[in-house]
């Protein structure tokens, strides 16, 4: 029995008493929404599986929707299927502008409805690769993206990135307290990306606290700055008071001897593609792991770029 | 407590606990949509605009405490709310929020009040050199968020509570005390709790009448109740009630303030508030001038 959230986004009478008879006899728990206010708050503090959106939905209200829940990080895909006059179709519709999964047409045929709904769950499944923790796209989503990059032949950034001392971290305040700084990290990285370098990028997580991150070569600096800016201004809110005036913590090494760590901290090795430098994704791989090697030896958070020439290294700014 | 009171505030226990929504000013919503449009806005700037506004700056950190971003009681800063939910999901906060556009005097009193007390909160805590008094400053600001939810989901009763303020010429917390079994503080803190939000808010909201109540935040909690009476005092949104409230004499220990402090303090906040008035003078500008203008 599906069990599957559906968020209705439409006029008032949009969706055919009938439609909505099977979906319910099928699972379906349906939420109607013919506000818009109503409908993105429903998508930020009660994420739906699934959006069936009215084309046209208050004005562009249909669009603004369709923004907020691509926004949504918790639920990384959820599928949208847009709903609209066939003779709509008639003059091509502009896809960047409705990034939606599918489409079906007025008047509802709701055993039609109820397949493309299915279909689309389906769907998502089967290309979701995606971390469970921070619904980011795991390895084979990241190899694609490498090689993607490789073949494009442009100067991109891969940059690998991980929490120092996150073990200990996770060994003193627990699995579920080392999960919300995988979070955080996360929602750093795609937030700053957003901001800062959204067109062409990529963000994947590898695992645990490894994650990857591609942009444009150009932009790299200006990324890890404010991911560590960004990082530092929130870190202590995961820490208890006792261990920030410390300014370390007691945890067991991995001989299980007692040693102090220092805080948590982030390292972001920056390996750039440009002028052909490698062929293969296990290439740039195995030059990250070196770089990584490095800059973790640096106390604090800290990036290093690793051009053709040289290395570009940036420290902390503050931990203030 | 009679069993008929217990009753009463049962009931209004259970009409505040479905507030979901609660409404924000609409010149700051036009103002932030704006500003939301402009590729150059940076997610700070955005949030120095949002922390002037009480409401929006509570559904933020309701937001980025709930369950669903994965925080749950962990995120008490604004700039930290900001960075984890990124500035997507901050436009589509504006958009929800948008849903009650109807202001009254009263509220942007309220407003004023409040954002006077995040103001004094914000100086006095980094003169007692507090780790965090952005923190606190917070607390200032939403402390009267009780006062907003009685008004929104009890709108009879919120006025019976004014009209009893008048008559018998006692303040609102007594009102509220005498006529619901309960009052703005406490309301506050119960909505503050039920959003997930830390200790180091719900405290200094509930407790802001009565800092003695106040377990795990004293300082925080005494920082606001003092900062609510400071800025009453210089006539910052009293509505109908033109009484300031008493100190608390346990508040006023743990701060431990000499008088020379409080000159100094003054004069800091009399110069930071040009600011707010300045900026709650050009919200009302634009809300006049949205009004003026047929919407296209």
């Amino acid at each position: 029995m599906n069990m599957s959230r559906l968020l209705v986004a439409g006029s008032p009478g949009f969706l055919p008493p009938a439609a909505r008879t099977l979906l319910e006899a099928k699972g379906y728990q349906l939420k109607v929404c013919e506000q818009l206010p109503e409908a993105v708050a429903l998508v930020l503090e009660d994420p739906p599986d699934l959006l069936l959106l009215e084309k046209g939905f208050v004005g562009d209200g249909d669009q603004r929707l369709i923004k907020a829940v691509s926004g949504c990080l918790q639920k990384g895909n959820i599928p949208i299927i847009l709903v609209l006059e066939l003779t709509e179709l008639e003059t091509e519709l502009d896809w960047g502008v409705y990034p939606v999964d599918d489409i079906v047409t007025l008047p509802l045929v709701p055993s039609l409805l109820l397949a493309r709904l299915q279909l689309a769950e389906a769907r998502m499944m089967r290309v979701f690769d995606n971390n469970p923790l921070s619904r980011l796209p795991g390895n084979t989503s990241i190899l694609r993206a490498m090689q993607r990059v490789l073949a494009s032949g442009n100067d991109y950034a891969v940059c690998y990135v991980d929490i120092d001392n996150f073990k200990p971290y996770n060994d003193r305040y627990g699995f579920s307290r080392g999960d919300e700084v995988i979070l955080m990290v996360a929602r750093i990285i795609v937030n700053v990306i957003e901001e800062k370098a959204r067109e062409g990028s990529f963000i994947g997580h590898v695992g645990g606290d490894d994650y990857v991150f591609i942009i444009k070569a150009e932009k790299a600096e200006e990324v890890c700055r404010q991911i560590i800016d960004n990082f530092n201004m929130v870190r202590n809110l995961f820490l208890n008071a006792e261990d920030i005036a410390a300014g370390a913590f007691v945890g067991l090494d991995r001989r299980g001897q007692e040693t102090r760590f220092p805080l948590l901290s982030i390292s972001i090795a920056v390996v750039t593609t440009g002028e052909g430098r490698y062929r293969h994704s296990g290439e740039i791989a195995a030059a990250a792991s070196q770089l990584k090697h490095y800059v973790k030896r640096l106390e604090g958070s800290n990036y290093l770029i690793e051009r053709r020439d040289s290395c570009v290294s940036g420290q902390e700014m503050s931990a203030a | 407590m009679s069993p008929e009171q217990e009753q009463k505030r049962e009931a209004i226990r259970k009409a505040l606990r479905e507030v979901k929504n609660l409404p924000t000013l609409p010149g700051i919503i036009s103002k932030l949509t704006k500003m939301a449009d402009d590729p150059d806005t940076t997610t700070e700037q955005m949030g120095r605009t949002i922390s002037k506004d009480h409401i929006l700056a509570a559904k933020l950190l309701k937001l980025v405490n709930s369950a669903f971003y994965g925080f749950p009681q962990r995120i008490s800063s604004l700039s930290s709310a900001i960075i984890l939910l990124g500035f997507n999901v901050i436009k589509s906060l504006i958009i929800s929020a948008s849903i009650f556009e109807l202001m009254e005097d009263q509220d942007m009193e309220l407003w004023e009040h409040s954002l006077g007390c995040a103001v004094v909160c914000n100086v006095l805590a980094k003169r007692l050199g507090v780790s965090d008094p952005e923190e606190v400053s917070t607390a200032g600001l939403i402390h009267d968020l009780g006062k907003v939810a009685i008004k929104m989901e009890l709108p009879g009763e919120s006025e019976q509570v004014s009209a009893l303020v008048v008559s018998r010429q006692i303040n609102r917390f007594e009102a509220e005390r005498e006529l619901l079994g309960l009052d703005h503080a406490e309301v506050g803190g119960w909505l503050a709790k039920s959003w997930n939000l830390p200790a180091k808010l719900v405290e200094p909201i509930s407790c802001h009448h009565d800092p003695s109540l106040a377990k795990a935040e004293p300082l925080a909690a005494a920082i606001v109740h003092f900062a609510d009476i400071v800025i009453r005092g210089m006539g910052y949104g009293h509505g109908p009630d033109i009484w300031v409230p008493a100190l608390a004499p346990r508040a006023w220990e743990l701060l431990r303030l000499k008088p020379v402090d409080i000159d100094e303090m003054l004069a800091e906040v009399e110069e930071k508030l040009w600011d707010v008035k300045g900026f709650s003078l050009d919200i009302k500008a634009e809300a006049q001038s949205a009004t003026q203008v047929p919407k296209g």
